[in-house]
C-alpha cells in the first residue's frame, strides 16, 4: 500500500491500536524525543573546543573579562561533576530557562518570545498557500491528459529542486528591482509578505503536488470511486468527495514534516527579506557562535515540530476513512 | 539640479566643502533651483542600517559605530567639531588646559538637562567618566580615549577639572566622540541592563522603543536645548519620530530605499551609489570620510614572513591596487596614500613608496632567500612555502573590499606570494588577530584625531588591552616613531604637531609596514521626501536635528 | 535549503506511474546534464579553457556577450568559466555530503533492520529525535559547534541528511529481511554474516543507488544553501554557492552574477531527482 508507506511517520508506529492508550504513547514518545534532544544539544554543546564558560560567552575573540567567566562557571556549574550540570540544566529547561544570549544580552526565553510569531505567520500562511497550490496542481494534472501530466510532473521536479535562495532573487528580481509590484523587504502587510510566502510555498508545493497527484491517481482506480461513478455520482462529485479528500491525506501526513522544513526555510527567507524571526535570529546567533540562543532556538523548534507531527496525527485519522473505521 | 551631484564631488577638497556647506544649513536639497522650502513639523522617518544592531543602546559599553550611529541624535557630547577638525562647544562651553598640561577645566553650558529631568551638570560628568573607566562597564573605545584621564573632579556646577596622568592634546577631541556622549547619571545607576535598553540623554530624540531585531524608535524631545554648532534651528527636532531599522543585507537595503519603504540608507554599495546619484532617480547620496585611519592593510612584522622588511616592500610592490579600486567602486573612493583619513588633520601622503614595481617585487624576494617555487608556482624557502595568512572580518570588510582583497591575491600571487584568505566571523577574527595569528589583516579604527597614529602604532599598543585587543596589528616597534607620536600626543603646537605626525608617517611608509587603500566613507543614501538631513562633522554620523519630510 | 528530505521521502514515494517508459525525453536531458557536469568536474579545461581565477578590473560587471557567454564578475572573472570550474568542487561536496549520510544511514540502517528488537528500537528512537531537528537546524548545530567552513559544511549536510536515509535503509532491509529467500537461507542455518553479504546487500544495493542519485543533487543545493548564508565555502572559491553569495551584492546592477550559478545549481538537483526516479521505476519492475 503506497499510502501506507508514506504515512509511516515517527509517531504512527502504533497507528492501529485503540484510543487513550495510543494518545498516552505519543505523547510518551514526544516527552521521550525532547529530552533525548535536549540531551543531545547539552553533550553537543561539550564538543565545543576549549573552556565551556569562553563557548557560552560567543568563543575565545569575545574578550569576555574573567570576572564574566567566572560568572558563567558558577551559572553554568562547569565547576561541578558532568552529571550535576546535566542535570541542572534539565532543571532549567523545564522550568523554561533557556538561559541568556550573550549577543544580545538578554534572556533567551524572551528574545524567542518576541521573534516566534513573525516566523510562524510566515509559516502557516506559506503552507496554506503551499497545499492550495498542490492540490489545484494534482487534480488538474490528473484529469488534463498527458501534456498536462508532463507540465504538471515537470513543474513539480523543478519546484522541487529550486533553492529558496535562488528563487527569492529571481522573484525579487522580477517583481520588486523590475516590476516594482511587491516590496523586498519584507513587513506584515500583505504586499510585504507575498515574495517570501511565495519563496517558501513554491517547492513545498511541487513536492506535496507530487505526493498528492499519486494519491489522487490511486483514488481515481480505487473500488470505492467506480462505484460511486455506478452509482451515477457526477465526475465534479466523485473528484470532490472522493478522489481530493484521497488525495489530501498524504499531504496532511507530511505537513509535521513540513513544518520543520519550513522552519529551516525561514533562516534563508528571513535572511533575504530583513523580516525579523527564529530564522533570521538562528542565522544570526549561528555566525555570532551565541551557543545559548542557537540551543534555545533549536529546542523550540524541536518542540514546535514533535507538537505538529501529533498534530497531523489526529487530523490524519479525522480525515482518513479507513482510520476512522479502525478507531469506531 | 546642480547640487545633486555634489555628493559626489569626492576630491578631497570636495568633501571638507560639502560637509562644511551641508553643515552650515545648506541641505543637499535646497538648491537654488528648488523652490525654497519651508520646513515642516511632524511625521516620522525611517533609517535602514547595514552596520548592524548593537547589542547595548549604551555606546560607554564596548563602543562601536552602531552605537554611535543610532546614539548621535539621542546622546550628546560636551564638544563636537568644526568640518576642518577644530573644537566646537557643545555641551560644554570651553575646554581650557593647564599651564603644565595635566589638567583640563571644562566649563559646561548652563541649564541644560538630561530628559529625565537630572541637570547636566559637572557631577554628570564625574558620574560619566566614572562609568566609562568602571571595568564592568566593558568599554573598549571609551576607555582607551581616557587612557590619559585618572579623575574628573566637581569644581563647580558647571565646571568639571579632568585630571590626566600626562598631557593629552586629543582629549577634547576624544570627548567630542558619540562613544564618550553624556548619559544622564540616574539613568546609569539603573544598572547596564535597564541603561542597555534604553540611555537617557539630551539630545533632540529619545530612545522610546527597542523591538530586538527590528527597530529601535526614537521619539521626539520637545524640550530640547543644545543644538549642536552650525545646526539650521533652534529648538525641538521637526520629525515626529524615527524608525530605525536593521536590514543587514545591502542588496536588499537599496531596494527598499528605491520603493520608498525606508527614507534613509547607509553602507551603501558603490554601484547603489552610482545608481542613486543618477538623474531621476528620486534619490541623493550623502558622503563623509569617516576619520581616523584609512582602511589599509597591516603587514604583521612581528612574524614571519613579513619580519623580513625586503618581503614587506616585495608585496608592497606586487598589490596592485589601483584598477580593482576604479572598477569595484566605480569611481566613488580615490585610492589614498595616507595612513590617516582625509577628514584627519596632519596626514602625510607618501606615493612614491607604494609605486607598483613587479620586477622589483622579483627582485627583493631573490634577495630575501625566496628564490625557488614550487609546483603552484609559489616562492618557496627551506622547503617552507611563502604564504600570507589574511583573515577577514566579514562584519568590517564590505563585499567590493573583499573582492579587492581576492585581487590583491590574484597579482601578488604572480611574483610568488600565496595569500590564503580566510574569511571568519568578528569573534574568531578578534581571536586570530589577539593571537597574533595572521600576517596580513584590514582593521578599522575610527577616531577623530590624528592620535590615533599612537594608538595604532605606539610600541606600547602591541601589548594587549585587558581587553585582549591589540591596537598595533602591523607590531610596528620604533623607538623613533613612538617619540614622535607621543610628543605630537603632548604639545598644543600645531606646527610641532604636524612635523611630528609626519614623521611618524614617513617611518610607516618607508618600512613598508601598512598599505593604505582609500578613505572610509560614509554613504548615506537618501529619498527626495527627506529634507535637511546632514552629517556631523565629529564621527560624519546623519544628523536628524533639522531633517523634516515633506509630504 | 530546499529539500534534502524530498530526496528521502521522494525515494520511497512511488514512481510516477504515467512515466512507466524509464526513458523519455526529460531523462535523455537529465542525463545529458549529468554527463556535461561529470565532464566538467573532470577535465574542465575541455569546457572551459580560460583560468576560473584570472582578474580582470577593466572587464568587470560586464553583462553577457560574445567572448562572455555568461557576463563577468566584480573581479572580471569570467562566470562561465567559473561556473564549470566550480562543478568539481559542487560535486564533490555534494558527494562526500551524500556518501557521509549514505554510510551512518547504513550503519544505523542495516543495525536496526537485522540487530534484534532492542536495537530497532534505540535506533529508531534516535531517529525520531534527529527528525526533530529538521534540515538545516541539525547542519546549523554542527556549525555552531565546529565553526564555519568548506568542510564543515559538507559534513553537516552529511549529517543531517542521514536520519531519512537511514529510515529508508532500514525499511528496505527489514523487507528483505523477511523474504522467503532470506528465510529459506535462516532454515539452511546460513550464518547471519553470510546472510548479510550474499542476501540482503545486494537486495538493497539499487535503493541505495537510487538514494545515492537523488541525494547528490540536493546535497549540492543544501551545501550551496550554506555557503549562501556565508557559513560554506567562501569566494573566491569557484564554488556555485559562494559564487552566489559574492553575487547577491550586485543584484540590482550585474543580475547574471547570481541568475547563472543559481541554474547550475537548479539544474543539477533537477538531473539527479529526475534521474533518480527513473532508476526507482526500473527498480520498481
Amino acid at each position: 500500500m503506497r499510502g501506507g508507506a508514506l504515512r509511516g511517520g515517527a509517531l504512527r508506529g502504533g497507528a492501529l491500536r485503540v484510543g487513550a492508550l495510543r494518545v498516552a504513547a505519543a505523547l510518551g514518545g514526544a516527552v521521550f524525543v525532547l529530552w533525548a534532544a535536549a540531551t543531545l544539544t547539552f553533550f553537543g554543546l561539550r564538543l565545543i573546543p576549549g573552556d565551556p564558560a569562553q563557548a557560552v560567552l560567543g568563543g575565545p575573540g569575545s574578550q569576555a573579562s574573567a570576572e564574566a567567566l567566572a560568572a558563567v562557571r558558577t551559572e553554568y556549574g562547569f565547576d561541578q561533576p558532568i552529571w550535576v550540570q546535566y542535570l541542572r540544566y534539565l532543571g532549567r529547561l523545564v522550568s523554561g530557562d533557556l538561559g541568556s544570549s550573550y549577543s544580545q544580552r538578554q534572556s533567551v526565553a524572551s528574545i524567542i518570545g518576541s521573534q516566534i510569531g513573525g516566523t510562524l505567520l510566515l509559516a502557516v500562511l506559506a503552507l496554506t498557500v503551499a497545499w492550495l497550490l498542490a492540490l489545484g496542481l494534482a487534480v488538474w494534472s490528473t484529469r488534463g491528459g498527458r501534456v498536462a501530466a508532463a507540465v504538471g510532473s515537470g513543474l513539480e521536479i523543478v519546484a522541487a529542486a529550486v533553492p529558496h535562495f535562488w528563487l527569492a532573487t529571481v522573484l525579487v528580481l522580477v517583481f520588486s528591482t523590475t516590476l516594482r509590484w511587491f516590496p523586498a523587504v519584507s513587513t506584515d502587510a500583505p504586499a510585504g509578505l507575498v515574495l517570501p510566502v511565495l519563496t517558501l510555498a513554491l517547492p513545498l508545493a511541487g513536492f506535496l503536488g507530487q505526493v498528492m497527484r499519486e494519491s489522487v491517481l490511486d483514488a481515481l482506480e480505487a473500488p470505492f470511486v467506480l462505484s460511486a461513478r455506478a452509482r451515477g455520482e457526477g465526475e465534479a462529485g466523485v473528484r470532490w468527495r472522493h478522489v481530493l479528500r484521497h488525495g489530501a491525506l498524504p499531504g496532511i501526513a507530511l505537513s509535521g514534516w513540513a513544518f520543520g522544513w519550513l522552519i529551516s526555510g525561514a533562516v534563508v527567507v528571513e535572511t533575504i527579506f530583513a523580516r525579523p524571526g527564529l530564522g533570521r535570529t538562528l542565522l544570526n546567533a549561528v555566525q555570532l557562535r551565541d551557543v545559548p540562543l542557537v540551543i534555545g532556538v533549536v529546542l523550540v523548534v524541536a518542540v514546535g515540530y514533535v507538537a505538529m507531527t501529533l498534530l497531523t496525527d489526529v487530523v490524519s485519522r479525522i480525515a482518513d476513512p479507513r482510520l476512522a473505521g479502525v478507531r469506531a | 539640479m546642480p547640487l545633486r551631484h555634489r555628493s559626489l564631488a569626492l576630491s578631497l577638497a570636495g568633501l571638507a566643502t560639502a560637509s562644511a556647506l551641508l553643515l552650515a544649513g545648506c541641505s543637499a536639497d535646497a538648491g537654488p533651483s528648488d523652490t525654497p522650502a519651508t520646513p515642516v513639523a511632524g511625521g516620522t522617518l525611517t533609517y535602514a542600517t547595514g552596520f548592524g544592531e548593537p547589542t547595548c543602546l549604551d555606546p560607554h559599553v564596548g563602543g562601536n559605530m552602531p552605537q554611535a550611529l543610532v546614539g548621535t541624535n539621542v546622546l550628546e557630547s560636551l564638544f563636537s567639531q568644526d568640518e576642518t577638525g577644530a573644537i566646537v562647544p557643545w555641551l560644554a562651553e570651553s575646554g581650557v588646559a593647564a599651564e603644565d598640561g595635566l589638567s583640563w577645566d571644562v566649563t559646561l553650558r548652563d541649564g541644560i538637562a538630561f530628559t529625565d529631568g537630572t541637570p547636566m551638570d559637572a557631577a554628570a560628568v564625574a558620574a560619566n567618566v566614572a562609568h566609562m573607566k568602571d571595568p564592568e562597564t566593558a568599554s573598549s573605545t571609551a576607555i582607551l580615549a581616557l587612557g590619559k584621564v585618572s579623575s574628573v573632579e566637581v569644581v563647580s556646577p558647571t565646571v568639571a577639572r579632568f585630571v590626566l596622568s600626562e598631557p593629552d592634546s586629543a582629549l577634547l577631541e576624544s570627548l567630542a566622540q558619540t562613544w564618550l556622549a553624556m548619559e544622564s547619571p540616574a539613568g546609569l545607576e539603573r544598572g547596564m541592563g535597564a541603561n542597555c535598553e534604553a540611555p537617557i540623554g539630551t539630545g533632540p530624540f529619545v530612545f522610546s522603543e527597542w523591538v530586538k531585531q527590528d527597530h529601535v524608535t526614537l521619539t521626539r524631545n520637545d524640550d530640547w536645548t543644545s543644538a549642536p554648532a552650525g545646526a539650521t534651528h533652534e529648538g525641538p527636532a521637526y520629525l515626529d519620530t524615527i524608525e530605525w531599522r536593521f536590514i543587514p543585507d545591502p542588496a536588499t537595503r537599496f531596494a527598499a530605499l528605491q520603493s520608498g519603504e525606508v527614507d534613509v540608507i547607509d553602507e551603501m554599495q558603490p554601484d547603489n551609489v552610482v545608481a542613486a546619484t543618477a538623474d531621476g532617480s528620486g534619490l541623493d547620496v550623502l558622503t563623509g570620510a569617516l576619520p581616523g585611519a584609512s582602511i589599509r592593510l597591516e603587514l604583521n612584522s612581528g612574524y614571519a614572513p613579513f619580519d623580513d622588511e625586503s618581503v614587506r616592500k616585495a608585496f608592497i610592490a606586487a598589490a596592485d591596487v589601483n584598477p580593482g579600486i576604479q572598477s569595484l567602486f566605480f569611481g566613488t573612493v580615490e585610492r589614498s596614500y595616507s595612513v590617516l583619513s582625509s577628514s584627519t588633520p596632519f596626514g602625510a601622503s607618501f606615493e612614491d613608496d607604494y609605486a607598483i614595481d613587479a620586477d622589483r617585487a622579483n627582485q627583493l624576494l631573490d634577495e630575501a632567500g625566496w628564490t625557488s617555487r614550487d609546483s603552484e608556482g609559489y616562492r618557496t624557502k627551506d622547503g617552507e612555502r611563502l604564504t600570507v595568512d589574511f583573515p577577514v572580518s566579514t562584519n568590517q570588510s564590505i563585499p567590493a573590499e573583499v573582492s579587492l582583497f581576492e585581487q590583491i591575491q590574484a597579482t601578488t600571487k604572480a611574483v610568488g606570494f600565496d595569500v590564503e584568505l580566510h574569511p571568519m566571523d568578528l569573534s574568531s577574527w578578534y581571536a586570530a588577530l589577539g593571537s597574533w595569528d595572521f600576517d596580513l589583516t584590514s582593521a578599522i579604527y575610527t577616531k577623530n584625531s590624528p592620535d590615533v597614529l599612537r594608538i595604532l602604532y605606539d610600541s606600547e599598543n602591541i601589548i594587549p588591552a585587558p581587553s585582549g585587543y591589540h591596537p598595533n596589528n602591523a607590531h610596528v616597534s620604533i623607538p623613533e616613531l613612538d617619540d614622535a607620536v607621543t610628543a605630537a600626543g603632548q604639545t598644543t603646537d600645531p606646527d610641532e604637531r604636524a612635523a611630528l605626525y609626519e614623521k611618524a608617517q614617513q617611518l610607516l611608509a618607508d618600512g613598508a609596514y601598512v598599505l593604505p587603500l582609500y578613505d572610509h566613507l560614509q554613504k548615506i543614501g537618501y529619498g527626495d521626501r527627506v529634507q535637511g538631513l546632514s552629517l556631523l562633522p565629529t564621527l560624519q554620523i546623519p544628523y536628524f536635528g533639522d531633517t523634516w519630510v515633506s509630504e | 535549503m530546499s529539500l534534502p528530505p524530498v530526496s528521502t521521502v521522494a525515494a520511497v514515494a512511488p514512481a510516477d506511474r504515467r512515466g512507466r517508459r524509464m526513458i523519455g525525453p526529460a531523462q535523455w536531458v537529465a542525463v545529458a546534464v549529468l554527463a556535461l557536469l561529470v565532464v566538467a568536474a573532470v577535465a574542465p579545461a575541455v569546457l572551459a579553457p580560460g583560468d576560473p581565477f584570472a582578474i580582470a578590473p577593466v572587464d568587470a560587471f560586464l553583462s553577457p556577450r560574445w567572448g562572455h557567454p555568461l557576463g563577468t564578475d566584480e573581479s572580471g572573472r569570467d562566470i562561465y568559466t567559473r561556473i564549470v570550474h566550480g562543478a568539481g568542487t559542487s560535486l564533490v561536496i555534494g558527494v562526500a555530503a551524500t556518501a557521509i549520510g549514505i554510510v551512518l544511514a547504513l550503519v544505523l540502517g542495516l543495525a536496526a533492520a537485522l540487530g534484534g528488537r532492542f536495537v530497532d528500537f534505540g535506533v529508531n528512537r534516535l531517529l525520531e529525535v534527529l527528525f526533530a531537528f529538521p534540515g538545516l537546524l541539525l547542519a546549523l548545530l554542527v556549525i555552531t559547534v565546529y565553526g564555519p567552513g568548506i568542510v564543515t559544511s559538507t559534513i553537516a549536510v552529511g549529517l543531517a541528511t542521514a536520519p531519512g536515509y537511514a529510515r529508508i535503509i532500514r525499511a528496505q532491509a527489514r523487507s528483505v529481511a523477511t523474504s522467503p529467500y532470506v528465510e529459506a537461507a535462516v532454515v539452511l542455518g546460513r550464518s547471519r554474516g553470510r546472510i548479510l553479504v550474499r542476501h540482503i546487500l545486494p537486495n538493497a544495493v539499487l535503493p541505495v543507488f537510487v538514494l545515492v542519485t537523488l541525494g547528490v543533487g540536493q546535497a549540492i543545493v543544501w551545501a550551496a544553501a550554506l555557503s549562501y548564508l556565508g557559513l560554506g565555502a567562501s569566494p573566491p572559491a569557484a564554488e556555485w554557492g559562494a559564487m552566489l553569495y559574492a553575487g547577491k551584492n550586485y543584484l540590482a546592477t550585474a543580475w547574471w552574477m547570481t541568475f547563472f550559478p543559481g541554474l547550475a545549481i537548479v539544474l543539477a538537483a533537477a538531473a539527479t531527482t529526475v534521474l533518480g526516479r527513473a532508476l526507482q521505476t526500473r527498480g520498481a519492475r
